[in-house]
């Protein structure tokens, strides 16, 4: 948004690297771009561009631009739209549309979390090794039995919560 | 030693470890106070529909968020320091233990009075009883008396390495060529686990270290039946 603002001022200075013209005629025609290239940029924290959006007007566009310079009465609905028109090239409501990329991106993402779970998968059948005895169910009853015997952590860890007279966890 | 789910520090086994514990909760407040409020301002910035482009200066608001800054770090040096300094404190400790660091065990040398030295290496996974810790486990472990300032001079016969014992707040570098101090002083007995903390070649996660603190009566009787 920045950089396109910025980019803008450039894009109004002729550009990076031009030189100065040396027509008599001025640099006006010389400057002449190609759509979209032209020296019109809007966006929401910089909505109203020194510059029109069409500056090329054919001549039923330049009598409305002549007609607009008396009172804004006059004009009809259909004019009034066709200045605008002529003045910016999107409408706030067109300008702020939401779109659908974000349902592209999440198909994206929980794409890659199934292929790297696949991954993790085939891993752990045929990478790792065996589990060590003492990840076993009896293995680790037994360690924390020996960890409650020897009061390991009696004030806030894991041997405050066990009631050594009713040996039970504290409710 | 540490527990399952565990999600701070275990319980403090010495006065300092206390202080340390008290110090990390007053540290820990304050930056979750500075997160939460970075986190919400973020989500403000996030949400808003309205654009402001013209900002030049914001003297005010800088000053606050300079001076604020400085209050809370100093708010966090002062008890810091305090700590710090009481870790140096003269104790007159009652023992004086050597503990000297190898590739990749530990030796513990009590010669106060007489010369008693043994090696401390850990006891494989296929030589555990049923019910002890799997890579914290010892042969020998360093046996101590409770409730008494015991000197510990901590070096290295090869690399580096680094006795640590986190429910006393220790950690000690074991430099080749340099002894190192430390003050030990459990309030509690009891069985207290930590493990090498530098990196010491390839079994460097496999020498822990082991303190068994027992009442000073049968620390005598147990030294009398190593002499």
């Amino acid at each position: 948004m920045l950089s396109r603002a910025a980019w803008s001022l450039v894009l109004r200075r002729g550009g990076l690297g031009t030189r100065g013209k040396h027509s008599l005629e001025g640099t006006a025609p010389s400057e002449r771009k190609m759509p979209p290239y032209t020296n019109y940029y809007a966006q929401r924290s910089y909505p109203m561009p020194d510059e029109p959006f069409c500056t090329e007007l054919n001549a039923e566009q330049r009598a409305l631009k002549e007609k607009e310079k008396g009172s804004w009465t006059q004009l009809s609905h259909a004019e009034k739209v066709a200045l605008y028109r002529l003045q910016f090239h999107e409408t706030f409501a067109e300008m702020n549309r939401r779109s659908n990329e974000w349902k592209t991106v999440m198909g994206c993402v929980f794409f890659f979390f199934g292929f790297t779970a696949l991954l993790i998968w085939w891993q752990r059948v045929y990478m790792f090794p065996e589990k060590p005895i003492t990840l076993t169910d009896e293995w680790r009853a037994q360690q924390l039995q020996r960890t409650l015997d020897m009061k390991a952590n009696p004030v806030q860890g894991l041997a405050s919560h066990w009631d050594y007279e009713k040996q039970q966890w504290k409710k | 030693m540490a527990y399952p789910t565990q999600m701070g520090f275990q319980d403090a086994a010495s006065p300092i470890m206390e202080e340390l514990l008290y110090f990390h909760d007053h540290t820990l407040m304050i930056v979750f106070m500075i997160s939460s409020l970075v986190l919400y301002t973020i989500s403000l910035m996030l949400t808003t529909s309205l654009t402001h482009t013209n900002t030049m200066n914001a003297q005010e608001v800088e000053t606050v968020w300079t001076i604020l800054p400085a209050i809370i770090l100093i708010l966090i040096a002062l008890p810091s320091l305090r700590i710090l300094y009481m870790m140096d404190e003269i104790n007159n400790p009652s023992l004086t233990i050597k503990t000297m660091g190898h590739q990749w065990y530990w030796t513990y040398e009590y010669t106060d009075y007489e010369n008693m030295t043994f090696d401390s290496y850990m006891t494989s996974t296929n030589d555990l009883t049923p019910g002890e810790l799997r890579l914290l486990e010892v042969d020998n472990r360093m046996i101590l008396p409770t409730e008494l300032p015991i000197r510990v001079l901590v070096s290295s016969e090869d690399v580096l390495h680094s006795w640590t014992v986190p429910s006393l707040g220790l950690k000690t570098d074991a430099i080749p060529g340099r002894l190192n101090q430390t003050t030990l002083m459990a309030s509690r007995p009891g069985l207290y686990y930590g493990q090498c903390s530098e990196i010491c070649g390839a079994n460097h996660s496999f020498m822990p270290i082991v303190l068994e603190l027992i009442p000073l009566k049968y620390f005598e009787k147990w030294l009398l039946t190593m002499l």
